[in-house]
């Protein structure tokens, strides 16, 4: 690391001026997020912000959730070293979202699970979920000790502090504002987040892009290898396109959307199955596109810069001569040389770094703590205590994960391996007994109990071991890869192939064990499965009778206290009425007229019997008037939900 | 309720077996028109893997009833659903041509 600080070559005052930067964003982004402890009144929204708010801001959020600091560094080491290709992992999830946002999202949405091994609980047993809780605690635990290592990395190589102290520096800021703001911290903070990291992305793309000499430059100096979107069919076994599309776009895209808690808690925190649909689709189509430049162009302008340096046969004007020893470092090398080692602005970079892995980082810890209460305590320790006991509890099962975090973040230093190497090695071997699992029983109705249980553990116990054997690997992992790709890979190493051959062991032992033990009862599976949505929507309503009509929204209502309509109840005249297709009894969706509170003033109602009074009035209770921490003398805006 | 529709005993295996002859001579048929270092063979190995993929998920989504075009939005969604994936089908389609179609200096 010593080496590194020298390399950038940072004089004491830029590093006191990169510090300062540091520090003030740590305490802004704590006191920002601290911000939004008042409206955590609940447990239920101090993990899930109670289904409230609008698309854009849960897909908002998601930008800084998906990046890590890890991926600033991973993907600019593979923008330099295959160039555009690394854009793959973000371009390849496309294929599954017709399973998710038609099967998945709605399926979890309606029947109010708070996490997926709590799904596993109502769909199969409590077996299941108990398995499926140490898979995905090991998943995200697996994250968030990677995460801290990565910035602790980082840190260090920029301020020459040393990891033992730098990982538990950033820990104690994030799980600060974690433990004490819940879901709507991490939902705001990571909004701003994800903007700080976007402006960061596009100053270092900026810096390159005029050190080159322009867009035209770049591309013209970029080998045809780098150009391209996909990298060799499978000459590498760290990064080639066929073994890629099975462990990374079937496998890790459905971990990445069907079973990281974080994300699925950011759609449960949306205000209807709708807005998850829109927050998908522009996470997936704009989102992941955009990010993945933002993490990889400056490797992409890395390796331009080299080819055109060594072209030119010296340093390019203005620039030092730009010299990468270890790729890894290649983020922070270009940048500090193409920003003329400006501190001040390298500061605010380094800065997002440090957002990308905080904003990672929360939503992990929250989703940690909401499995360690809604599948742990809650069930095991204390059933039924007040909603105050468990918010006290929730902090503190945030605060048990962020040290477990932190633990686990100390036994990645000294690893052997690249960033890229060790993330997928450690993710492909986790994720495909669960995936697998997931699938089978969402999407298939016949898929029991025993057989969850008894393919995860196969599945999982199977996966793992062929890390250890490579007799096993020969034996089991070869053959599907010949399969799949046409002919096995000639080193006979496998990163990815080892997700496809988990997901076929737990799907081909969970087939056999439903087919041969007895069918579980269909009332079991009732809103849990694909084929009962339907169910899953009127329990959801609490009514057999759906209005789908799509209807109109309105807005610019003023608030009537009535305390004869009951709590949760809204009444509006008829025309309004009319104009949302609504009638009595169907589900209301009332918030604050301003749209850019995103729906953080808001709840979920019933439409009473019209009212007589003018059409600008909505009545109601005023408990249901607090409950949506609405404001005196605002407006609000409704839609039927259905 | 109208009831589901993916209790059909034939279609399930038949699809089954469709996707495994597929999944056998895809990559054979790939090797065999294009070198494995052609992009061309990287972008048809995904997408073509990926398209069976896809349609699985339509097919299910379908049978299931968890869409069904006329009701609320999902037309809508539906419509995007495709456009989606010809966006980036297309997408990667013109970079890859770009890629290999425009000067080079260094």
């Amino acid at each position: 690391m010593e080496a590194q600080v020298q390399g950038l070559n940072i004089a004491p005052t830029s590093l006191i001026i990169i510090g300062i930067v540091l520090l003030t964003y740590f305490i802004l982004i704590a006191w920002f997020g601290g911000f939004f402890t008042k409206f955590s009144k609940d447990v239920n929204d101090f993990f899930y912000s109670g289904q409230r708010f609008a698309w854009w801001l849960g897909a908002a959020s998601m930008i800084a959730t998906g990046i890590g600091s890890y991926s600033y560094l991973k993907y600019s080491q593979q923008g330099v070293e295959t160039g555009l290709s690394s854009a793959m992992t973000y371009t390849n999830d496309w294929f599954i979202i017709p399973f998710f946002m038609f099967g998945w999202l709605p399926i979890i949405y309606f029947s109010r699970v708070r996490s997926i091994p709590e799904y596993f609980a109502r769909r199969f047993n409590d077996t299941a979920r108990y398995i499926a809780l140490v898979i995905i605690l090991a998943y995200m635990l697996f994250y968030i000790g990677y995460n801290l290592f990565t910035m602790g990395v980082a840190l260090e190589g920029l301020l020459g502090i040393s990891m033992y102290w730098s990982i538990p520096l950033t820990t104690l800021i994030v799980g600060g504002y974690v433990t004490f703001g819940g879901q709507t911290a991490v939902i705001f903070t990571d909004l701003a987040q994800g903007i700080m990291l976007y402006i960061a992305g596009a100053i270092a793309i900026i810096v390159g892009i005029v050190a080159l000499g322009g867009l035209g430059e770049w591309w013209a100096w970029l080998p045809v290898t780098h150009r391209l979107p996909f990298v060799h069919l499978f000459n590498d076994y760290k990064f080639n396109t066929a073994e890629l599309f099975w462990g990374e776009a079937l496998a890790g895209s459905i971990a990445f959307t069907f079973m990281n808690q974080g994300f699925i808690m950011r759609y449960l925190a949306l205000k209807s199955v709708n807005e998850g649909r829109k927050a998908c689709i522009f996470n997936v189509l704009f989102t992941l596109p955009f990010s993945a430049i933002i993490v990889g162009a400056v490797g992409w302008i890395a390796k331009s810069l080299i080819v055109k340096q060594a072209a030119m046969g010296g340093a390019l004007e203005g620039l030092n001569p730009i010299h990468i020893a270890n790729y890894y470092h290649t983020f922070l090398i270009v940048v500090w040389e193409c920003l003329h080692q400006n501190a001040l602005v390298f500061g605010f970079v380094v800065a997002a770094l440090s957002a990308a892995l905080m904003s990672t980082v929360d939503t992990l810890i929250n989703a940690c703590a909401a499995v360690g209460i809604y599948d742990i305590y809650k069930p095991l320790i204390k059933k039924n205590a007040s909603e105050r006991h468990y918010l006290i509890a929730a902090r503190w099962v945030s605060v048990i994960f962020t040290v477990v975090g932190l633990i686990l973040s100390f036994s990645f230093i000294g690893m052997e391996g690249s960033l890229m190497s060790i993330h997928y090695k450690g993710i492909m071997l986790i994720i495909p007994a669960l995936v697998t699992t997931i699938f089978l029983g969402a999407f298939w109705r016949r898929f029991n109990s025993k057989a969850a249980c008894i393919s995860m553990v196969v599945g999982a116990v199977l996966t793992f071991a062929t890390e250890f054997s490579p007799a096993m690997t020969d034996l089991l992992i070869d053959p599907i890869a010949n399969f799949v790709l046409g002919a096995g890979l000639l080193s006979k190493k496998y990163i990815y192939m080892r997700a496809l051959f988990g997901m076929i062991v737990t799907a081909l032992v969970g087939i056999v064990v439903t087919l041969v033990t007895a069918r579980e009862s269909d009332e079991k599976t009732k809103g849990l499965t694909i084929c009962t949505l339907e169910d899953a929507k009127k329990i959801y309503k609490g009514s057999d009778r759906l209005n789908e009509t799509v209807g109109k929204k309105v807005g610019q209502l003023s608030v009537e206290f009535n305390q004869s309509l009951k709590e949760d109840m809204i009444s509006v005249s008829q025309k309004t009425m009319d104009q949302l297709k609504a009638v009595a009894e169907d589900m209301i969706y009332v918030e604050d007229q301003r749209w850019w509170l995103g729906g953080l003033r808001s709840l979920h109602t019933k439409a009473a019997n019209a009212h007589n009074k003018s059409d600008d009035i909505i009545m109601m209770n005023k408990k249901t008037w607090e409950n949506g921490l609405f404001l005196d003398g605002k407006k609000l805006k409704i839609e039927k939900i259905f | 309720m109208e009831p589901c529709q993916c209790k059909n005993k034939v279609l399930i295996p038949v699809l089954i077996v469709v996707v495994l002859v597929f999944t056998y001579f895809f990559p054979r048929f790939i090797l065999n028109n294009f070198d494995a270092s052609d992009p061309w063979a990287s972008y048809l190995y995904q997408y073509g893997f990926g398209l069976v993929t896809f349609l699985i998920g339509l097919l299910l989504i379908f049978k299931t009833k968890a869409i069904k075009l006329g009701r609320g939005s999902e037309t809508f969604w539906f419509g995007w659903l495709i456009a989606g994936f010809f966006i980036f089908a297309i997408g990667h389609a013109v970079w890859i041509y770009l890629a290999l179609n425009t000067p080079v200096k260094g």
